[in-house]
């Protein structure tokens, strides 16, 4: 229980931070003031309009993400899956830019084509895996190769029709400058859905671990759950891909955190995840917003110089683990 | 009880295996013994759901394959052969032993916690309760995932192959535990390659041969088939009346 109050009072905190850090000169009364329903036009459009829906992204894609990650390592049994080693996430970001040229400005259609994106990148990534035994090595392998084939169709398409992205870099990298309000609205109450779903349907995770045969003996639909889940965190990735670009390491980072610091049960790990995701991302974007101020980073850059880091001393840590019996 | 009447299933690369007619009792430890690839475990899979098949698979006069796996794992619980060592306590392994009995959310009832404690103590893990199973050692492991089916208060217990890392002082342990569980009532069904073990310590055995099952009965009337024996394994089986021998039946050339 500890941890949980933890993690939400560093939750409170990095929200309080983040309403009021950035330009705009409003100091801590100035956003009392405002949330209380007070405030000259100025303050309310920069608190309600800009701080605010940045902050309810930044929290969502990053619960979304993380419990993507965590419910494709728990599912595929490999601690470095993840909607963006796998395809996933760069599946949906060619299906955002395919929607900017056939649907344009229509953000219901932005979300589908992302979440068909996320669904059609690990339909082809588990289709491509199970044809190969269906190894740790070869979902991963196949998860690259559909993710570079994503990322290059959509650079393609970036050349030819510059006009399908506002901001090439904040696309390709993921960030939250400018996420538009209406994308938001819709991606919002699905992710809650779906987090709803996967906390549910994840007392499931923890028989799986023990094996697909222990777990069926036990009475558990491997097939079903394994299906619902890989759904799931395909259509989370979805989600936030539609807001936030691609920003990559969410889904790899937080749920390896969460195992780290313990707790063996699916259930309150899914609960981490939410927290620490959400923490985590809003925390990377505000420092995004400060680093350079008044410059702005995109906050998939700061996941990348942290991510990259992370994943070399994943794989140096497994193999010191397995020593010399690998 | 299971009965299995003219079940048909077939492997994509290999034959099918074809199980005329078997019954496996409550009560009774039974012994499923055969060679190498005869179809035993085959033939727990396609009781617990984990094998497609044709024909009859009846649990408690329902057909298995129309079971939902909750409502499956509520009369058979299964214990396959290779036992994965995860990072949790004993207690938490065997608090998933009622996950049947549970709803989504799977909060543990006041029976549930009974049957946790029951399935530590029979089975002698209450003191490794809060150990971690990737401590544990082998055959610890294999008597803290029968702890998880005990909890799982079913009337049938399958069990492949369950001694395979066990020494003879915790086998005999384990083997008096199983017979424990079958005077409670609950129905026994081992997959195993050791014939005197099998022998020795069943009320039952099944022999599996060339993908079907060529006989059902007690272990005395299988030793006294010595031509069917023969046949299958290139040996027979002696039951000897010294009651100091670990196992009363010997297999002889």
């Amino acid at each position: 229980m500890r941890r949980y109050i933890i993690a939400v009072i560093v939750l409170i905190f990095a929200i309080i931070f983040a309403l009021l850090a950035g330009n705009g000169a409003i100091d801590t009364e100035n956003v009392l003031e405002v949330l209380s329903g007070g405030g000259n036009r100025a303050q309310r459009t920069i608190i309600y309009q800009v701080r605010l829906p940045r902050i309810l992204a930044a929290l969502s894609c990053g619960a979304a993400l993380s419990v993507s990650g965590y419910l494709l390592q728990d599912n595929l049994n490999n601690v470095i899956a993840s909607p963006g080693l796998l395809g996933i996430n760069n599946g949906a970001g060619l299906f955002v830019l395919l929607s900017a040229i056939l649907f344009p400005y229509q953000s219901i259609m932005k979300c589908l084509m992302a979440f068909l994106g996320a669904l059609c990148a690990a339909v082809i990534v588990s289709i491509l895996s199970s044809g190969t035994g269906m190894s740790k090595t070869s979902v991963i392998l196949s998860g690259v190769a559909i993710s570079s084939l994503g990322a290059t169709l959509s650079q393609m398409i970036i050349s030819v029709k510059p006009e399908t992205v506002a901001d090439k870099a904040a696309f390709s990298l993921g960030g939250f400058a400018s996420v538009p309000w209406t994308v938001t609205r819709m991606a919002v109450p699905v992710i809650l859905i779906l987090l709803i779903v996967a906390v549910i349907s994840a007392g499931a995770l923890d028989l799986m671990l023990l094996g697909d045969e222990t777990a069926t003996g036990l009475g558990c639909n491997v097939k079903l759950y394994r299906g619902t889940h890989i759904v799931t965190a395909s259509l989370l990735a979805g989600a936030a891909v539609s807001m936030c670009g691609l920003i990559g390491f969410v889904g790899l980072i937080v749920p390896n955190f969460i195992r780290m610091s313990g707790g063996s049960k699916s259930r309150g790990s899914i609960f981490m995840c939410i927290l620490t995701g959400s923490t985590f991302l809003l925390i990377s974007d505000t420092a995004a917003r400060l680093l350079f101020f008044p410059y702005e980073l995109p906050c998939g850059l700061i996941m990348n110089v942290i991510g990259t880091p992370f994943l070399v001393w994943m794989l140096v840590r497994k193999r010191k683990r397995l020593g010399a019996y690998d | 009880m299971i009965e299995i009447r003219d079940a048909v299933t077939h492997y994509a690369d290999r034959e099918s295996f074809y199980f005329h007619n078997i019954t496996f009792e409550e009560g009774k430890i039974t012994s499923v013994i055969g060679r190498n690839g005869c179809g035993k475990s085959t033939l727990l899979k396609m009781i617990v759901g984990l094998r497609p098949y044709k024909g009859a698979v009846m649990i408690d006069g329902q057909q298995s394959r129309l079971l939902s796996g909750k409502e499956r794992s509520r009369k058979v619980s299964y214990l396959p052969q290779n036992l994965k060592s995860v990072n949790i306590d004993v207690g938490t392994l065997v608090s998933h032993g009622r996950y049947a009995w549970q709803s989504g959310m799977r909060r543990m009832s006041a029976k549930d916690f009974e049957k946790l404690d029951q399935a530590l103590a029979i089975t002698g893990m209450t003191e490794y309760r809060n150990k971690n199973l990737s401590e544990l050692s082998g055959g610890e492991r294999q008597r803290a995932y029968l702890a998880m089916v005990v909890a799982q208060d079913t009337p049938m217990i399958l069990l492949d192959e369950p001694t395979t890392y066990m020494d003879v002082t915790v086998q005999k342990t384990f083997f008096d535990v199983l017979r424990k569980l079958s005077k409670e009532g609950h129905g026994i069904v081992m997959v195993s390659h050791h014939l005197e073990q099998s022998f020795s310590y069943s009320d039952r055995i099944c022999l599996i041969h060339d993908k079907t099952a060529l006989f059902n009965g007690t272990p005395d009337e299988l030793a006294d088939n010595g031509a069917l024996l023969q046949k299958v394994f290139g040996m027979r089986v002696k039951r000897s009346n010294d009651a100091d021998l670990l196992y009363p039946y010997s297999a002889i050339k």
